[in-house]
């Protein structure tokens, strides 16, 4: 064994878990902006290489100049007890590259995708992909200084998503505003959950045909 | 690494991400994952013989839980070089890792009530 007295415990990592939550939405949407806001530490950045993307590629921290192209997403981390580590990651701007990253989304909790409402077309790549793989998000809709104020009806009009889906206006920069939306979307994977417990057959969401 | 590398081989601050793997991408045999939680199995003093990086990595997840994800931004290395220089330290004993539970289709009821309490908290 390993104890030793300079060991506070053995080394363990029973019951240990890490789960993630992905931030999504378009380029400058505030992703990250939300991540440092509620992460207990600063934000992080980490990079993966990607081997199947095609040439033509364009903007994002000069990627585009790489012939070995990596992809770059920062993330937090909130713990959330002894056992859990939450992670926030805010996925790339760039959704062709995060699209090819399976690793980032299989497994995820859920989603927020955050959503600027003068460039609400920006996001609808992120609700594809999230709808596409079955992963349960929230829109949060990143309130700019000076941007038009939709309301959360025509928001979820303009994405042509679902009216059980959750849409809240807030503050990335603000950590009250930021945790209420995480709040959000937690409370609402719990009620789906539950709501899949009792109707085993009509989980959301509304899974494709078996 | 308790066969053949040495400190001699230590390649230096400046290298490409892959000289510390000495160009293995890719050859992870743990299906690690970024979520993957490492800790390291063993006091530091054990790993003196070790290359810079895989000492780096030990000393970071001694005495606490680190994901791959962090590990990687804090050595500032690509996630694939990561895991084949984590590979090699739970291949050797020096770490233990804890997987992230698989993707499943029916989601842990409990699991979330504990993150959305944990998050009500902050």
């Amino acid at each position: 064994m390993y104890a030793s007295s300079d060991l506070p415990r053995s080394p363990d990592l029973e019951g240990a878990q890490a789960v993630k939550i992905l931030i999504a939405g378009g380029f400058g949407a505030g992703k990250t902006t939300l991540v440092s806001s509620v992460s207990e530490i600063r934000p992080l950045r980490t990079e993966e290489r990607l081997s199947e993307l095609s040439a033509g590629i364009d903007d994002l921290t000069g990627v585009g100049t790489k012939t070995t192209t990596t992809v770059a997403l920062d993330f937090g981390r909130i713990t959330i007890n002894s056992d859990v580590v939450l992670y926030l990651f805010g996925t790339p701007g760039q959704e062709r590259f995060w699209f090819m990253w399976k690793e980032l989304s299989v497994g995820a909790l859920g989603a927020i995708v955050l959503a600027d409402t003068r460039r609400l077309s920006d996001c609808f790549g992120a609700v594809d992909f999230l709808e596409t793989r079955n992963i349960p998000f929230i829109v949060a809709v990143n309130c700019f200084d000076g941007a038009d104020i939709y309301d959360e009806d025509e928001v979820r009009h303009a994405l042509d998503i679902g009216t059980h889906i959750p849409v809240r206006h807030c503050d990335a920069r603000d950590r009250r505003s930021s945790k209420q939306v995480l709040e959000l979307l937690l409370e609402y994977l719990v009620a789906t959950a539950m709501a899949a417990g009792e109707h085993p057959a009509s989980s959301w969401p509304a899974s494709r045909p078996r | 690494m308790t066969g053949g590398f040495s400190l001699d081989d230590d390649p230096g601050p400046l290298v490409r991400p892959f000289a510390v793997t000495r160009g293995r991408a890719g050859k992870h045999v743990h299906g690690l994952d970024i979520l993957t939680l490492v800790m390291a199995a063993r006091p530091e003093a054990d790993s003196a013989g070790l290359d810079r990086e895989y000492r780096e990595i030990l000393r970071l997840c001694e005495h606490r839980a680190l994901s791959v994800a962090e590990l990687a931004a804090h050595m500032n290395l690509l996630l694939a070089a990561v895991k084949v220089l984590v590979s090699d330290l739970i291949d050797s004993g020096y770490l233990i890792h804890q997987q992230p539970r698989p993707a499943m289709a029916k989601p842990d009821i409990q699991l979330l009530q504990a993150v959305l309490d944990g998050v009500r908290k902050l």
